[in-house]
Order: C-alpha cells, then sequence, then structure tokens
C-alpha cells in the first residue's frame, strides 16, 4: 500500500539565502558546520514514510528539528530541498488555493499550546475550521456539538478558553483538529503542557479515540515513555536528522547509534519490548506447547515465564499461527534488567 | 550567546564612560574651538553658520507646497473631502449633541440621557465605581454651565477617533505585513510624534478649511501614531501556535487577517483605542488655536478675558472627560468575554444594553417636558468661577507667597537661568555641535551621536540657530529642576504602599490638564520672564520622571530585594546599592518622557513671553508662512529626536545588561 | 476627477443664478468669533439681528490674524472688528489680494498704548505723562531689569515698536514682550494683589478698563510719518518717539460675495455703528455678569432696540 506521507532527503535551511546555499553545500557537511556557515539546518537530508492508519511518533530534544518536519509535511514551512508527497501529491508544487484545500480537507493539527482563538467559545473554535470551509452555521454547529461530545467537553460549549483548564483546553485543540474529519492528524507535543497526572489520562483519552478513528498520526514529543507507549514507528531526531527510525522493540533491542541507546539505558524495556520483538526464527527446532502472544509486553508475562519449565517458547501472532520462539533466558534478562 | 553580547556592551558602556578615545577627542575638539573662539582667533564661520550659506529652505518648501496644493490640484481634494463626508459626519454628531442645525435634525440630545446611558455602560464595563465616574463627568458638565461646549468638543472626538483608529489600524497592518512600508513609515513616525502641535495645525488650516474640519484633520494625524505603533505591537505578537492553528484550519489570508490576527491582537488594539481617545482629546482641546469650537476655545476666551476660577473649571472638566474615557477604554481592555449559562433568556443577555436604551429613552422623553433635563442655562448653572477668583487673587495677596516667589524669581533668574543661557549662547556654533555629539556619543554610543550630530548640523543650517539654542537652554533647565523635584518624590513615594496610588493620580491630574492653563499661575507667581516658562514646563515634566521612579523602584524584582534583605543591607544600603540601579532603566524611560514634555511644552509656553522656537511657531500660526512653520517644527522635532534616540539607546543597552528584557 | 468639476461647476452657477435674485441665500452666513469678549458678543449680537431677518446664521471660532484670508476666500462672510493697530496690516494686505472690502468704520475709536492700572499713579504722581514715567523708572524695576524699570509689551508678533521707542526717546526702559493678551491680564492681576506698580502694554475698548481703572501714558503726541520719517517727533534721527494715534478706526470688513448672496445681509451690516459704550456694554455683560455670549446678546439686544431697528428696518425691502 502506497504511504499516505512520503518525504525523500528533505532538507529545511535557515539563513539568509538557503536555496542556493543548498546547492552549492558539498555533500555531508555536519550541522555544526553548517552553522558556522551562519545557516542553521532545521531538518537534514530526512526520508520517511508514513503509512495509512500508521502511528508515526518523532522523537527528539528540543531544538532537534521534530517541529520543523512536521511543519514541512503540513507545509507550513516550505522546504529547501527533497521532496514530500502526501496521497502520492508533491505538495511543494501545490499552489495557494490547492494547499488551502488539501488541509481543509485532509488535515488536522494538535498544538503544544493549544492555539485556541481566545476570543471564541469552545464551539466556535471547533467550529472554526468548517467556518473557513464555508459551511453554514446549521452543519457546523451539529458537527461541532459532535466533536465536542466525541473529546468529553460537553456542558461547556459556550466557555471561552481562558474558562478552561489545560487538559480541558487541549481537548478543545483535539476536537477542533478533527472537526473537518481529516486523514492525516499532526500532534505537536500535544500533551507537554499538561501536568504529569493530567497527561496520562489524555493519553488514554488520545489511545481509545485513535482505537475508534485509526487516522494516520504524526505525533511528536520529547517524552521518550510517551513515545513507547503510543508509536507504532519512532523516529529519533538529533541535529536535524532522523538518527533512527523503527518500532519501539527494535529500538530498545537494537539501538542503531550511540545517542539513540542513551535514551533506551534508563528504560525498563519489559514494559516496552512484545513477546513478537523477542522472537527468534524457529529453524527447524522443536516447538513444544502453547505458545505465547505475540503482542503480549515481556512485563506482562513475568509470572508465567518465571514459572515456565521449557527454555524456548513459541510465539504466536495475533491469528493463533506460530511465528517463531522466544529463548525464555533472553526474555528472563530482559525482565531482570541484566540485558 | 545572549552572555556574550551582554558582556561585549556592559564592557563598552564601562569603557566609553571612563576614557574612551572618540569622546576625549570629540570633548578636545569643542574645547579647542571655545579657546581659540575666547581669544578671538576663531574664524567667524566656525561661530555661527554665516546667513549667505544658509539655504532658503522655508521658501523652497513654501514653492513646493504652492505646486502640491494648486498646480497639483491637492486643496481640491482635500478640500472635496474636508466639505464632503467629514464636514457631514462632524455635523452629524454636531447636530445630535449640540444641536447644529444639520441633518439628522434630531438633537441636541438631553444631557440627562447622555449621562444615563454612560453610567450604564461605565456599570457593565467596571461596576458602580465606573459608573458613578461615566455619569458624574457628564452630571458635572451639565450643572456647571458648559454642556453645549463640552458637546462640540466631543463631536469632534467621536469623528476623530474612529478615523484615527481605522487608520492607524490599516497602516499597521501595512507596516506589519510589508517590510518596506515599516521602514518607511517609522522615521515619519519618530518625526511626528516629536513634531509641535502647532506644525500640525498651520497645513491642516490651509488644506482643510478653517474650523472643525481642520480641528478633526489635526487631531487624526497627531493621534495616528500610537495606534500604527500598537497594532504591529499587537500583530506580531499574536502566537505562532494561533497562526499555525488558523493556517492549519485552511483560512485564507483574509481570513488570516480578520479571525485569527486582529481578533487575537484584541488587547494591544484596545490599548491603541485609549491611547488615540487620549491624543484625540489633548489634541482637541490644542485646536482651539485654529478655531475649533468647544472646551478648548472657551478656555483660550476665559483665559483672554483673565477669569481664573472659569478657566480652572473648564479645566477639571477636561480633566474628568479624560479620566472617565481613559479608565473607560481601559476597562473595556480588560473586559473579557464571559459565557451565559444554557438557557438564560436573550433579555437577560443582553440586560445592560436594554437597560441603557430604555433609560435614554426616558430621559429623552422626560426632557420633552422639563426643562431641567434637557438643557441648564448660564443662570441656573451652578459655577463657583468668581469665588475660585477670589480665592487666587487672596493667595497670591499672602506676604509669605510673595516673599518666597520673589526670592526665587531673583535667585533663578540672576543666578542660575541667565548665566546659563548666555553661556550656551557664547558657545560656537561648531563646538556646540560637537558637544552635543560628545554627549550623546556618552549616553547612547555611536549610533545616537552620529545622528545628534547630522541633526544639530540641519539645525544650524536651518538659520534658527539662536532660538534652538533657547529652545534646548529652556529644556534642559526644566528637566533638571524636575529631576530635583520629581525623583525623590518618587523614591519617597515608593516606599509605602498606598502613597503611590495617590501620587500617580496627582501625575494623571496634573497631565491631563489642558497644557496651557498652567501659563497663567506660572506669570501671576513670577511675572513674565525665563522662571515663568521654566515653572510651567516643570509642572508637566515633573509627571513622568515621579511616575517612572515609582514603577521602576516597584517593579524591582522582588527575589532581588529579599536577597538584599538576606544579606544585611540596611534601607538606605538597600535604596542605593540595589533599587536604584534596578530601576534607572525605567526611570531613564521616564527621563525621556520628561524631556518629550519639556520639548512640547515649551511650545506653549511662547504664551507667557518667550524668545524661541515657539514664538516663531505661533507667529506663523497667524498667516500663511507653512515653509517657516514646518522648519521650526523639525528644529523642535531634531533636537527631540536626538535626545530620545541617546537616551533610549542607555536605556535599552542597561537593560540588556541588567538582563531585564 | 473632471466630471466631479464640472458638477461643481453647474452647482456653483446654479447657486449664482439663485443669488442672483435679490432674495438672501438660505445658506448660512458665517460670522467668525474671536477670543475677547466684545467681538463675541458683538458677533452674537449682529448674527441675531440676521436671525431676525429669516436669515441662517453660524458661528466660527477662528484666529483674528488668519481670519482676514478666510474673509477673502468666502469661508467666513464677514468680520465685525477690525483694529486698526492691531489687525490694520493684516487687513490692508488681505484688501490687496482682493476677495473682501471694506464695509464701513464703527463710531467707537480704539486706542493702544503703554498703559497702566490706576494703583500706579500713587508710586509715580507725575502720570500719565511720559518723562514723569522715565523720571520714576526704578519705581518699575524687577530682579532681572536692575536699577532700569520694566515694560511689558505686547507680543514680539504684535509689532508695537516698545524697543524702538524706549531708545528713541532715551527712556530708562528695558521691554520684555509677553506672549499673549492673557499674559498682560496675568501680570496686572498678580500686580493688583499687592498693588505693585506696573506700565503694560493696553487698548481700549476693552473688558480691562471695567476690571482694573487706569489710564494711558500720554508720550508725544501721535503724528503722521512718525513710523517712517526720522525727523517726525521729537527725535530728528529716530523712527516711533512718539505715542500711537488716540483715535485709531475699527471697520468692518466684508467678503465681496456677500453682496450678492445675501444682500440684505450686507446692507445691514453696512448700516452698523457702534459706539464705545455700547462695545464696553457688551464686554461687561459677559465680563462682569457672566452671561454666556448669547445671553448676553439676547440681552444687549433688548435694552437696544432703539439703536439696532433702524439698521435692520432700512435694509427690509
Amino acid at each position: 500500500m502506497a504511504p499516505v506521507i512520503s518525504a525523500k532527503n528533505v532538507w529545511k535551511l535557515f539563513g539568509p539565502d538557503p536555496e542556493r546555499y543548498l546547492r552549492d553545500m558539498p555533500a555531508d557537511r555536519g550541522f555544526d558546520e553548517i552553522r558556522a556557515d551562519g545557516y542553521i539546518a532545521g531538518v537534514k537530508d530526512v526520508s520517511v514514510d508514513v503509512g495509512k492508519g500508521e502511528m508515526l511518533v518523532i522523537m527528539g530534544l528540543s531544538g532537534s528539528g521534530k517541529s520543523t518536519l512536521v511543519r514541512c509535511f503540513s507545509r507550513l514551512h516550505d522546504i529547501t530541498g527533497g521532496t514530500i508527497e502526501v496521497d502520492g501529491q508533491d505538495i511543494m508544487s501545490l499552489n495557494e488555493r490547492d494547499l488551502i484545500d488539501l488541509r481543509r480537507s485532509k488535515m488536522g493539527m494538535v498544538f503544544q499550546s493549544f492555539g485556541l482563538l481566545p476570543h471564541r467559545t469552545v464551539l466556535e473554535n471547533v467550529a472554526f475550521p468548517l467556518e473557513m470551509r464555508g459551511q453554514d452555521r446549521h452543519t457546523r454547529r451539529e458537527r461541532a456539538l459532535e466533536v465536542v461530545r466525541l473529546v468529553g467537553l460537553e456542558g461547556r460549549e459556550d466557555y471561552f478558553p481562558r474558562e478552561l483548564s489545560g487538559g480541558q483546553q487541549q481537548r478543545v485543540g483535539i476536537a477542533r483538529s478533527l472537526a473537518i474529519e481529516p486523514d492525516i492528524w499532526f500532534l505537536d507535543e500535544p500533551f507537554s503542557a499538561l501536568d504529569p497526572l493530567i497527561r496520562r489520562e489524555m493519553q488514554d483519552e488520545f489511545l481509545r479515540l485513535q482505537e475508534m478513528l485509526g487516522k494516520t498520526i504524526v505525533f511528536i514529543t520529547h517524552d521518550f515513555d510517551e513515545a513507547l507507549r503510543l508509536a507504532d514507528r519512532i523516529a529519533i531526531m538529533k541535529d536535524g536528522a532522523i538518527e533512527q527510525c523503527d518500532t519501539p522493540d527494535e529500538i530498545v533491542m537494537h539501538p542503531a547509534t550511540e545517542y539513540v541507546r542513551k535514551f533506551t539505558e534508563d528504560i525498563d524495556k519489559a514494559r516496552v519490548v512484545h513477546a513478537r520483538g523477542l522472537s527468534l526464527p524457529i529453524n527447524g527446532a522443536t516447538v513444544e506447547g502453547p505458545p505465547v502472544d505475540g503482542r503480549a509486553r515481556i512485563q506482562d508475562l513475568a509470572r508465567q515465564l518465571v514459572n515456565e519449565t521449557r527454555e524456548v517458547i513459541p510465539v504466536a501472532d495475533e491469528d493463533g499461527k506460530v511465528i517463531g520462539v522466544m529463548q525464555r533466558k533472553d526474555a528472563l534478562d530482559l525482565l531482570l534488567g541484566a540485558g | 550567546m545572549a552572555v556574550t553580547s551582554t558582556a561585549d556592551i556592559g564592557g563598552h558602556t564601562d569603557q566609553s564612560a571612563k576614557r574612551d578615545p572618540v569622546l576625549i577627542g570629540l570633548l578636545a575638539a569643542a574645547f579647542v574651538l571655545m579657546a581659540a573662539y575666547a581669544l578671538g582667533i576663531l574664524p567667524t564661520w566656525l561661530y555661527r553658520v554665516p546667513e549667505e550659506w544658509i539655504p532658503p529652505t522655508a521658501e523652497m518648501l513654501d514653492v513646493v507646497f504652492a505646486f502640491v496644493q494648486n498646480d497639483l490640484g491637492l486643496i481640491h481634494l482635500t478640500r472635496f473631502i474636508a466639505e464632503g463626508p467629514l464636514e457631514f459626519l462632524l455635523d452629524a454628531t454636531a447636530n445630535l449633541l449640540y444641536g447644529k442645525r444639520r441633518w439628522p435634525y434630531l438633537g441636541p440630545i438631553p444631557w440627562t440621557a447622555i449621562a444615563a446611558a454612560t453610567a450604564v455602560l461605565g456599570y457593565y464595563l467596571g461596576g458602580w465605581k465606573m459608573a458613578a465616574l461615566a455619569g458624574g463627568t457628564f452630571v458635572w458638565t451639565a450643572l456647571i454651565g458648559q454642556w453645549d461646549i463640552a458637546m462640540q468638543t466631543m463631536s469632534v472626538l467621536i469623528v476623530a477617533a474612529p478615523f484615527a483608529f481605522l487608520i492607524g489600524l490599516l497602516l499597521g497592518i501595512a507596516a506589519w505585513k510589508y517590510k518596506w512600508v515599516d521602514r518607511l513609515i517609522k522615521p515619519i513616525l519618530s518625526i511626528l510624534q516629536t513634531l509641535p502641535f502647532f506644525t500640525y495645525l498651520l497645513p491642516a488650516v490651509i488644506f482643510f478649511k478653517v474650523g472643525p474640519t481642520a480641528g478633526a484633520v489635526a487631531t487624526i494625524i497627531y493621534a495616528i501614531p500610537p495606534m500604527i505603533l500598537m497594532t504591529t505591537l499587537g500583530l506580531k505578537k499574536v502566537s505562532p501556535e494561533v497562526v499555525e492553528a488558523g493556517k492549519m484550519s485552511g483560512c485564507t489570508r483574509w481570513q488570516m487577517l480578520t479571525r485569527v490576527y486582529l481578533p487575537a491582537a484584541r488587547t494591544e488594539l484596545l490599548v491603541g483605542v485609549n491611547q488615540v481617545i487620549m491624543l484625540c482629546l489633548a489634541m482637541v482641546v490644542l485646536t482651539a488655536f485654529i478655531g475649533m469650537p468647544g472646551l478648548g476655545a472657551k478656555l483660550l476666551a476665559m483665559m483672554g478675558s483673565f477669569k481664573l476660577g472659569r478657566s480652572f473649571e473648564i479645566g477639571i472638566t477636561i480633566v474628568l472627560f479624560a479620566i472617565m474615557l481613559d479608565r473607560l477604554s481601559k476597562a473595556w481592555v480588560e473586559k473579557q468575554p464571559y459565557h451565559h449559562e444554557k438557557g438564560t433568556p436573550w433579555w437577560q443577555q443582553h440586560a445592560y444594553l436594554l437597560g441603557g436604551v430604555a433609560l435614554f429613552v426616558i430621559f429623552y422623553i422626560l426632557a420633552q417636558f422639563i426643562d431641567f433635563f434637557a438643557e441648564i442655562g448660564r443662570r441656573q448653572s451652578f459655577s463657583k468661577g468668581k469665588e475660585i477668583d477670589k480665592a487666587i487673587k487672596g493667595f497670591l495677596a499672602i506676604e509669605g507667597v510673595n516673599a518666597v516667589t520673589d526670592w526665587l524669581r531673583w535667585f533663578l533668574n540672576v543666578k542660575v537661568l541667565i548665566p546659563f543661557r548666555n553661556s550656551l549662547l557664547w558657545i560656537p556654533t561648531s563646538a556646540f555641535i560637537l558637544l552635543i555629539t560628545a554627549l550623546t556619543y556618552w549616553i547612547g554610543g555611536k549610533r545616537p551621536a552620529i545622528w545628534g550630530f547630522i541633526f544639530f548640523t540641519i539645525i544650524a543650517f536651518s538659520g534658527w540657530w539662536d532660538r534652538s539654542v533657547i529652545t534646548l537652554y529652556t529644556v534642559i533647565s526644566a528637566v533638571i529642576i524636575s529631576m530635583l523635584i520629581g525623583i525623590p518624590l518618587g523614591v519617597f513615594a515608593a516606599r509605602s504602599a498606598k502613597w503611590p496610588r495617590r501620587i500617580l493620580l496627582a501625575c494623571d491630574t496634573a497631565q491631563t490638564f489642558p497644557s496651557f492653563i498652567y501659563l497663567i499661575p506660572a506669570i501671576m507667581l513670577f511675572g513674565v520672564n525665563d522662571v515663568a516658562v521654566v515653572f510651567a514646563i516643570v509642572i508637566f515634566t515633573t509627571v513622568p520622571l515621579t511616575r517612572y521612579t515609582i514603577e521602576g523602584l516597584r517593579t524591582v524584582p522582588p527575589e532581588i530585594t529579599e536577597a538584599a534583605d538576606m544579606s544585611g543591607a540596611t534601607r538606605r544600603q538597600k535604596r542605593w546599592s540595589v533599587q536604584l540601579p534596578m530601576a534607572l532603566p525605567t526611570m531613564a524611560v521616564g527621563f525621556n518622557q520628561a524631556i518629550m514634555f519639556a520639548f512640547f511644552m515649551v511650545i506653549i509656553a511662547a504664551f507667557i513671553g518667550t524668545q524661541d522656537l515657539g514664538q516663531e511657531l505661533q507667529r506663523t500660526l497667524a498667516g500663511t508662512e507653512l515653509g517657516k512653520n514646518i522648519v521650526l517644527g523639525l528644529n523642535v522635532s531634531l533636537m527631540a529626536l536626538t535626545f530620545d534616540l541617546a537616551v533610549m539607546s542607555w536605556a535599552e543597552n542597561r537593560k540588556k545588561v541588567l538582563g531585564l528584557t | 476627477m473632471k466630471k466631479l468639476t464640472l458638477l461643481a461647476t453647474v452647482c456653483s452657477v446654479a447657486m449664482m443664478g439663485a443669488a442672483a435674485s435679490a432674495k438672501d441665500s438660505d445658506d448660512p452666513i458665517v460670522i467668525p468669533i474671536h477670543n475677547w469678549s466684545s467681538q463675541i458678543v458683538m458677533s452674537n449680537v449682529v448674527g441675531q439681528m440676521f436671525e431676525e431677518m429669516g436669515l441662517n446664521v453660524e458661528f466660527i471660532t477662528t484666529d483674528s490674524q488668519a481670519v482676514y484670508e478666510s474673509v477673502r476666500l468666502g469661508d467666513v462672510a464677514l468680520e465685525l472688528e477690525v483694529w486698526e493697530g492691531a489687525f490694520g496690516a493684516s487687513f490692508r494686505e488681505a484688501l490687496k489680494k482682493g476677495g473682501l472690502h471694506d464695509a464701513g468704520d464703527h463710531d467707537a475709536v480704539t486706542r493702544e498704548d503703554w498703559w497702566y492700572p490706576m494703583w500706579t499713579k500713587e508710586a509715580c504722581p507725575g502720570l500719565p505723562d511720559w518723562q514723569a514715567l522715565n523720571a520714576c523708572a526704578a519705581v518699575f524695576a524687577t530682579a532681572e531689569t536692575g536699577d532700569k524699570g520694566r515694560y511689558l509689551d505686547g507680543p514680539v508678533d504684535w509689532l508695537k515698536h516698545g524697543q524702538e521707542r524706549v531708545e528713541a526717546l532715551g527712556m530708562d526702559f528695558v521691554v520684555v514682550n509677553a506672549g499673549s493678551a492673557a499674559a498682560l491680564w496675568a501680570e496686572i492681576g498678580a500686580a493688583e494683589a499687592n498693588k505693585t506698580p506696573v506700565v503694560v502694554f493696553n487698548w481700549t475698548p476693552n473688558f480691562a478698563e471695567a476690571v482694573w481703572p487706569g489710564e494711558f501714558v500720554e508720550f508725544p503726541a501721535w503724528e503722521d510719518g512718525c513710523d517712517t520719517d526720522p525727523a517726525v517727533g521729537p527725535n530728528p534721527d529716530a523712527l516711533y518717539d512718539c505715542g500711537n494715534p488716540a483715535t485709531g478706526y475699527l471697520k468692518k470688513a466684508a467678503w465681496d460675495g456677500m453682496k450678492d448672496k445675501w444682500p440684505s445681509a450686507y446692507c445691514t451690516l453696512t448700516k452698523i455703528s457702534f459706539t464705545n459704550p455700547q462695545i464696553a456694554e457688551m464686554a461687561k455683560l459677559v465680563d462682569t455678569d457672566e452671561l454666556e455670549p448669547e445671553e448676553a446678546a439676547e440681552e444687549w439686544l433688548a435694552a437696544n432696540r432703539a439703536v439696532v431697528d433702524p439698521w435692520m428696518a432700512a435694509c427690509s425691502s
């Protein structure tokens, strides 16, 4: 299946004349060298695809270029080099009208500090994209009410953002981004400004929504735990470039660079890695007994692993078909933090 | 990065304060020139720019204006505007407010109806206090017998303010959107903000016909700059996420501007509205000089016939209007939208509007039957003009007062002001320019010094050097004296919790009192001479110094004073080594404003009797010498700008050093 | 734009047509008012007379020097107080440019010169003679003038030549220029408190006579040419060596177009002639009795029907 977003060799440079600089720049120029030349590499030669219904989490520290990258996907930033295709269409070739149409019909975005319009009520904020689209008052009210209910804000439709708590404000932000029923959903650190308790609650809420809606999602965070908790795949960024882009299991088990490894160090891997992630090809080994579910986390299998008598445990996919085997020792090492 | 740059600046100021070769060079050159002059060996062209070198700027400007005005036909356009739409609007408001016989032939609206409606508005915006202020102002005006003239002023204000708002908004948007507009507008704004108001008046009269139209135009132009500044500021401050949210919602450019940017910049725009209203009110009073009827004209007439008490009462009315408009518009800035519970009936949601309209209608109808509700004649009014006159005369007859003012007059005039003026006039022009350059270099650094040099050279070639120096002398004297009064007053007030509010209220009042009202007491206390002139300016310039001293001291971060307390600093040590240094950048803003006010007031003080630019400017008002008027105005503006650039640059550097930005 | 001008031309032609018939135009007659009471009340009196004649009147506050330019352009229709000394120059200049004309003199005469309030006489009994004044110059000395006397002249732009006169007559006085009329009054008012002797520039008729009784200093009498020919006057080598004319004119001025646009109003204007006591009475109603100008005008008109009725009757055809 063709990817929904496909970025190839994307560059975003900031500086006096970035196009020209990029054209004349020798290959393999590093971030710091570019900075010495008076340019900042916001996004540095990034290639990544996002598949339909996939949740890609972009993780990085502040200044790593993650926000810039996601703004390139929606062309809030014009890229300096490379191509970005959305549903097979090069978005840099769109004119203003088409770009507006694309955003009006396919994209929704949630912001770290909510980006609500302070002079509009909850309902008016949620209905804002519909209003821009020129929908009539009645339909947009109906739709806005529906989304407000979806995010659990019924009863507060007439409040102003100022009158809401942070978590509630972000619910408005989420509702607004969903109002037009977008195919692609961008979330830029949506929960970072919230208290830890609220954050957790919002993450659950978010997972619930995603289960229901099944959108294609690009989610940005600087919180590795959050990334591991939500992602289908994680792209870890540093200095504008992607260090590694893979499933959480792979990143935890096989960090590609030293930088990535440092992130994974303090992680309780058993809470992240799935049985599937530890499974090895069968290679003719004898498989005995009932398999474990490949989607289960090692931590959730802890009791079973301790009591297990088999050294080699079969792993099955969601249909119950055995896809490989897991060494009990590997799993126990992970569980005990020796891995 | 920030750290290194502040260190740079810190090093630079310290160095320039001690021994900077440029500074020493400039000073040395100036002293050489002065010594040469004292010895009689200075070439005369270095003493004063010779007459024949002075370009006929005024005449050239006159030719240009004559060309634009007549040959290009601009006057037809401006007169068309003046006699068409503008006059139409002014006539309409004039009819409603004081019954000028023009369309829509409905007015005058009874004073009770207006007072009641504004009281309700006041209540909506700020509760009972605001209601009392709003309604009370109108009741006072009516009872004191100034209703008609106050309404003449208001009828221009309510036309001029929206225009100034709209034009300022559009220009502000343009400057925010297009870099080149911004670059074009910035210097023009700086000049406009320092230009003496006399220079606004004459072109207005020539292009827009004497009377309310010219008054309205001058008022509009005067009030536009802050609106432009606040608009750009507000638009720039809109959070990038709100902007991106707008874009992601698929806004077109127009939708972005009208649905996202402007509403999100509401607070700054309303602060702009507040400033527009205040400047409009100040200017509307001053336009009396070009024949605008209303409070200002009445005040001038009262002063012209030596009616101090009545002048004072008009002054109070103006202050009340100013405070009312200021507080109401500020309350509007702070008024945030609030949701109504579901199911609130519509009449309850619009209770204030309905109440206001109802009261308005009730009083309108009552006024048809009861004369008192419609109009209060002179004989029924409660003016105490004569009693105030007596009180003032009684005060002046007190021996002690006389002794003090006589001594001050003698001391300041003979021992301070006249010697100071004569020595400034003695300095050769060339040396003077170098001294100014050195001063601005010392205060503000290189850029302000270059501008100072250029500006004063232009002044030297304008042909009005001596008068410019006298203007500057008056300004400097007044600012120094007001520093001696204002800063200690501010330091004293900032010590306690309740004094600042009282002093700031006094400041507000002193500042909104129409400036020329101070002239009469100044003369009566000191006679027609420089002491009276300086005194009148000092009243005005002390205000910002006091205000910003209080502000600066009170906004010192509490952790810093706490740290000083924990280090065992005494009150005195704390004030001198912690609070004052931290407050200095803010105080510099006050100092700068004091200088700007002084340049404003020195022009008005021409009515006492001076030999400076103000006197010449005042003289041009009567005639049609537009070129001369503008040259004189620009001289004032250039001097003011020189100080503005230097002081503001100092304050900014200092703030960076202290990390206050 | 062309269409606009065409339209304007058509309109103005139409208006001229209307004006050509003997009836006065319905457009308001714009009467300028300035910042002193007698002129304001007089303007109101005349305005109310015009209104009685069924005309529309409007008042507009203007500068008293710039007004002649406005009369010339027809922005205002007339000017009721043209003082020889104060506004003669502006009036003559506007006259030269064309557009306005002399609409006759009032009966009243004007005088402006050095003046002192009565209490000053106690300190310098020889007054009003100018030599006596000079003899007690020290009485008028102040801190900044040393032992010389201080004379407060009108604003520089009134061109009263006080400095020249002091030099021409060799007087021991320093001339200080006030910045405005208000400044002059403030000085007198301040001096009144403890009866300090002062000598200032002043003129008649104005409200000050009623507030502070006083006299003009008697300088060598005015002779024609005193301001242009050094030989005239006591000092053969100097100009301005005599007093100002003791009887200056007080004129009315009218816009040239007034005659055609409002013929009967114009006719009345030419008949109008107020006397010094009448003008003083008008000023007093406002300055001493504290009436608003409109009310003062009503009151004055009611008391002086016999004066004004003939002027109106002569012109209502």
